[in-house]
């Protein structure tokens, strides 16, 4: 049976010129195909081998990503080798954008779960909106156990909600030398602009104030990395070796721990500022501002309230005073005053004069604080019992200009150097810087208030620290010196710091002699006004000048108790002192705000330093009298 | 009727075959990378593809059994069935994506779209056949072969899946081109075709789909939606440089960053892991193949053999360049298969039938002659 195709008879053959025209469109058909074969492989050269290379490193940056780890920050220590500021483990809780990019569902559920405000988070992922996609924005620091747990368990609920381990700060001593250590916070944008923090990704944390920040590059190491290689869901399959963090370098502080905490017991309550330096070094054993800093508040960033709080209080708690702090010396400044007119020959030790409770010049009366005067008197009695009108004429007849050469040869009127930021430098006017500035000439009555550091004159606690070192060791100026040494992690010395002396005062140092007998009779006299400070009792000479700052001269509230003036229209309280008086070791200076008297508020605080200086027990002196074993107070006593 | 002529035997297009097992082999090894879940054994998509493929063959064999011209009978009952099971999906379908594209057969999930290209592709070249009066068509003559190519058109873009229908427009312009046309039907078809293409683009596009093409044309606006598995696949082909990155070590695919890695974006995933020497290699084993369909289509001696041959080989040629286009960042994603490449048995199932025919028209190129 023959096979036959059916249907087929009428083309049999195609004819030839049918089959021409279909030959040419097959030809025509080819020449496309081999067209998109050529762009094909065209296509395929570009993309695999001539920029093969950007794709494979995209390729390797879609599955592995590099994440940094923290390393744990240095510790900072007394200058005993005792622990103040250390790292602990933390767990924060991270969001990658990548992994689930739905902001809103992961903002109402993570305000839910972390019990933190949405716009708080909000905050949060805002500031990061720079940052790669798969770079972790952090939403919440130290999360507690409980949050934790919660979170761990509900894992496979919350896709891109990781929680990450990370050191943080522990402060072993909550809010202890606050100010000075300062806290840590996110590098904000404009920090990012900065030279310094080039390198600072948003989202790292750096030391925001203080010796966190001065010595930031110290202290925070290096960071490590991970590689992590993750499928598209954003699930780890697992970790690639990177680079170990490196721990940062230990920081040695100048600061006596068990002396910073007795400064600020002894200040508990009260704003001011309490520096301790050793007078022959310039090492700085306290540096105190109350009330301190609540250093926990600030982990992870502090709330708008608390910094609301911390902003609006009238006893400055942000303000760290001892640098910043710029006040009227007051009485204190009668050393510079004393100088002045013993080297200009204005006065000498026996010059006399007349005390009637005020003092006429010009069209005007200036007070002693005195009412009935202090009489006839001597340089030292007038610094023992701080009598204005003596230190009025001094002053009156050295003149404004020789008074600021003074002041600036015992570091006033000028930045200590010290390493931290912010410092301010006072001011000491002169008449040229009246012309420069106020454009008005120098009035001689001016130079009356200058003299006895009220008017224009500005100090910090640090500077009249200082300047107590520096009357207390025989002229020289010592830059105040905060860190002691630098080790790496494994205990490797990196770099000790010596005491660097700034300049000399020039002249006789029996005029400085003469000064600190007047200091030590203001102390232990009967008249003297820092009696509060004496330490007599258990044999130890203290030497201190007291001073009153005017806030306002208020007519109505002078002469009233201290307790019916508003406070903030208190006097501000100083007492600078050095013991021993006979050989100087330490220099203390204690500023009350708006304390009231120097002699009655800020002496007994200097007090309290000194005892737990000269390791006094308190109750056993109480108890047992002056008889105390203690080689700094024999010493003392056989003198 | 049946009797079996060794001149069949004689004519049998072993290089067809053997091009078909080569690229089908490929496929099932890239499936089996693409679908790997690591722990050594084949996934459950391998396997079906796997039947699949011996399903195919039994279906090539089937075809070259009868002859070809069988089809001239058949189409229209063809016809009807396709499009009973167009609006069969259409209406009873399952969802896939918010697309109503599949029947379930119980044992295989039919995608009737599939089979309805190459459906068009028959039934064109029976109408072109049989209404060649030899003076060249004219519009009027025209309008049954456009009606003919709109129904399913229309269906499938209602499924909706813009793709496949617009591939139905290119398989029919395709043939068209094929056949002799009036001058003054050229003119009138030119004409419709611009004014279609400027409405369509204006109402038939839906919002994602006309988001699709515009995010194509600037890739980096949206990264992580509808630019983002384009970009994930110039990752993983440019990933694989000159000799790749290992068969199962491709990370794209096996990181899961390439979306549909074994059916859309399969040549991803063999670029990735064989590199530009790999890509070229199965690049010309793959147009080798359509190449010799123009063969078998210019050696046919009848016009219904040619034109049919024609169109198997723009229905795989159209598919498989726009995939890779796609899959290499030169078009925008639109869900078309590459042809006995990607998993999907109705694809498949559709190519090897295509392919059946080619070997069909081949082996009987010298009967129509006697």
């Amino acid at each position: 049976m023959q096979y036959i195709r059916p249907n087929l008879g009428r083309i049999k053959r195609i004819d030839e010129e049918e089959l021409y025209r279909l030959k040419k469109l097959s030809d025509i058909l080819t020449g496309v195909i081999v067209f998109f074969i050529a762009i094909l492989i065209a296509r395929l050269w570009f993309l695999q081998i001539h920029n093969g290379d950007k794709y494979a490193r995209l390729a390797e940056n879609n599955r592995v990503r590099v994440l940094d780890i923290v390393a744990p920050r240095g510790n900072i220590l007394d200058r005993y080798g005792k622990l103040i500021v250390a790292t602990r483990p933390s767990f924060n809780v991270v969001w990658t954008k990548e992994d689930s990019p739905d902001q809103d569902l992961i903002l109402k559920r993570m305000s839910k779960i972390l019990g933190e405000d949405a716009t708080v988070l909000l905050q949060r992922i805002r500031s990061a909106v720079d940052n790669p996609r798969h770079i972790p924005v952090r939403l919440k620091e130290d999360i507690d156990w409980k949050t934790l747990a919660y979170l761990e368990n509900n894992h496979f609920e919350l896709p891109g909600i990781s929680v990450v381990a990370a050191p943080t700060r522990d402060y072993l001593f909550g809010d202890l030398a606050s100010h000075l250590l300062g806290y840590l916070g996110e590098v904000n944008q404009e920090e990012l602009k900065e030279k310094r923090w080039e390198n600072y990704q948003s989202g790292e944390q750096l030391g925001k104030t203080g010796i966190e920040k001065y010595y930031e590059e110290s202290l925070r190491g290096e960071k490590g990395t991970e590689y992590l290689e993750v499928n598209a869901y954003g699930f780890e399959q697992r970790r690639l070796q990177g680079l170990e963090p490196l721990s940062g370098n230990d920081l040695s502080l100048t600061i006596d721990r068990d002396l910073q905490e007795a400064a600020e017991q002894a200040m508990s309550g009260r704003a001011g500022a309490v520096v301790v330096m050793e007078v022959n070094t310039g090492r700085l054993l306290v540096l105190a501002s109350c009330p301190p800093l609540p250093l926990e508040k600030f982990i992870g960033g502090i709330s708008a309230k608390n910094w609301k709080d911390l902003n609006e209080s009238l006893l400055y708690p942000l303000m760290n005073k001892p640098i910043v702090g710029q006040y009227p010396p007051g009485s204190t400044y009668k050393i510079v005053t004393a100088l002045a007119g013993l080297q200009e020959n204005v006065i000498n030790p026996n010059t006399v004069f007349y005390c009637s409770g005020s003092l006429a010049f010009g069209n005007r009366v200036y007070g002693c604080w005195k009412k009935g005067g202090h009489g006839a008197i001597s340089l030292h009695r007038a610094i023992a019992e701080s009598c204005d009108v003596y230190f009025y004429q001094v002053g009156q007849k050295v003149g404004v200009d020789r008074l600021a050469k003074y002041a600036n040869e015992f570091g006033l009127g000028m930045k200590t150097g010290i390493e931290l930021d912010y410092e301010k430098a006072g001011l000491i006017p002169t008449s040229e810087w009246k012309r420069r500035v106020k454009k008005e000439e120098w009035q001689k009555g001016e130079t009356l208030n200058i003299a006895i550091g009220q008017g224009f004159d500005q100090v910090t606690p640090l500077q009249l620290c200082r300047l107590t070192a520096t009357l207390a060791n025989g002229g020289v100026r010592y830059r105040p010196q905060l860190i002691e040494k630098i080790n790496d992690p494994d205990g490797k010395l990196l770099a000790a710091f010596s005491p660097v002396e700034e300049g000399r005062i020039a002249g006789k140092t029996y005029y400085l002699e003469l000064i600190r007998q007047g200091m030590v009779a203001a102390v232990n006299d009967a008249h003297g006004t820092g009696k509060a400070a004496s330490l007599r009792g258990v044999g130890i000479t203290v030497a201190g000048k007291t001073g009153t700052a005017q806030v306002v001269k208020l007519a109505q509230s002078k002469n009233m108790p201290v307790a019916a003036i508003p406070y903030k229209y208190r006097d501000h309280a100083w007492f600078t002192c050095f013991a021993p008086a006979e050989k100087p070791e330490i220099a203390v200076t204690v500023l009350i705000e708006h304390g009231g008297h120097g002699g009655s508020a800020a002496a007994p605080v200097a007090k309290a330093v000194l005892e737990v200086y000269f390791k006094i027990n308190v109750e056993a002196v109480q108890q047992a009298g002056p008889d105390v074993s203690n080689p700094a107070a024999e010493q003392a006593v056989g003198d | 009727m049946f009797r079996f002529d060794r001149r069949l035997l004689h004519n049998f297009d072993w290089c067809m075959l053997g091009i078909v097992l080569v690229i089908a082999a490929l496929g099932l090894v890239n499936l089996y990378s693409s679908s790997y879940i690591g722990n050594g054994a084949g996934s459950t998509v391998f396997y079906k593809q796997l039947y699949f493929f011996i399903t195919g063959f039994i279906i090539i064999f089937a075809i070259i059994s009868v002859d070809y011209s069988y089809l001239l009978k058949l189409n229209y009952p063809l016809y009807t069935l396709v499009i009973f099971l167009l609006l069969l999906s259409l209406f009873s379908g399952g969802r896939v994506a918010g697309a109503q594209r599949w029947i379930n057969l119980g044992f295989f999930n039919l995608q009737p779209s599939e089979p309805a290209k190459l459906m068009l592709v028959i039934t064109l070249a029976s109408y072109y056949f049989r209404k060649d009066s030899g003076n060249g068509f004219s519009f009027k003559e025209m309008l049954a072969p456009i009606g003919l190519f709109l129904l399913p058109f229309i269906l499938i873009y209602k499924q909706p899946d813009l793709g496949t229908a617009l591939m139905l427009g290119a398989i029919f312009v395709s043939m068209t081109l094929f056949i002799n046309l009036r001058r003054s039907t050229i003119i009138i078809l030119s004409l419709l075709c611009i004014i279609v293409a400027a409405v369509g683009w204006k109402y038939m596009l839906k919002p994602y789909q006309r988001q699709r093409v515009e995010t194509f044309f600037n890739q980096e606006s949206d990264p992580q939606k509808s630019g983002y598995q384009i970009r994930q696949s110039k990752i993983a082909v440019g990933s694989g440089l000159m000799l790749g990155k290992g068969y199962l070590k491709g990370t794209q695919g096996h990181l899961h960053f390439l979306p549909e890695r074994h059916t859309d974006f399969a040549f991803s995933v063999w670029a990735e892991e064989w590199g530009f020497a790999g890509s070229l290699f199965f690049l010309v084993c793959y147009f080798f193949m359509i190449l010799w369909g123009v063969n078998i289509g210019i050696s046919s001696r009848d016009k219904f053999g040619m034109l049919l041959a024609f169109g198997i080989v723009c229905l795989i040629f159209w598919q498989a360049t726009i995939n890779l286009l796609m899959v290499m960042g030169f078009l925008p994603v639109v869900g078309i298969p590459l042809p006995l490449f990607s998993y999907g048995g109705s694809s498949l199932l559709t190519t090897m039938a295509g392919l059946g025919i080619l070997i069909n028209i081949k082996m009987r190129r010298f009967q129509g002659n006697k």
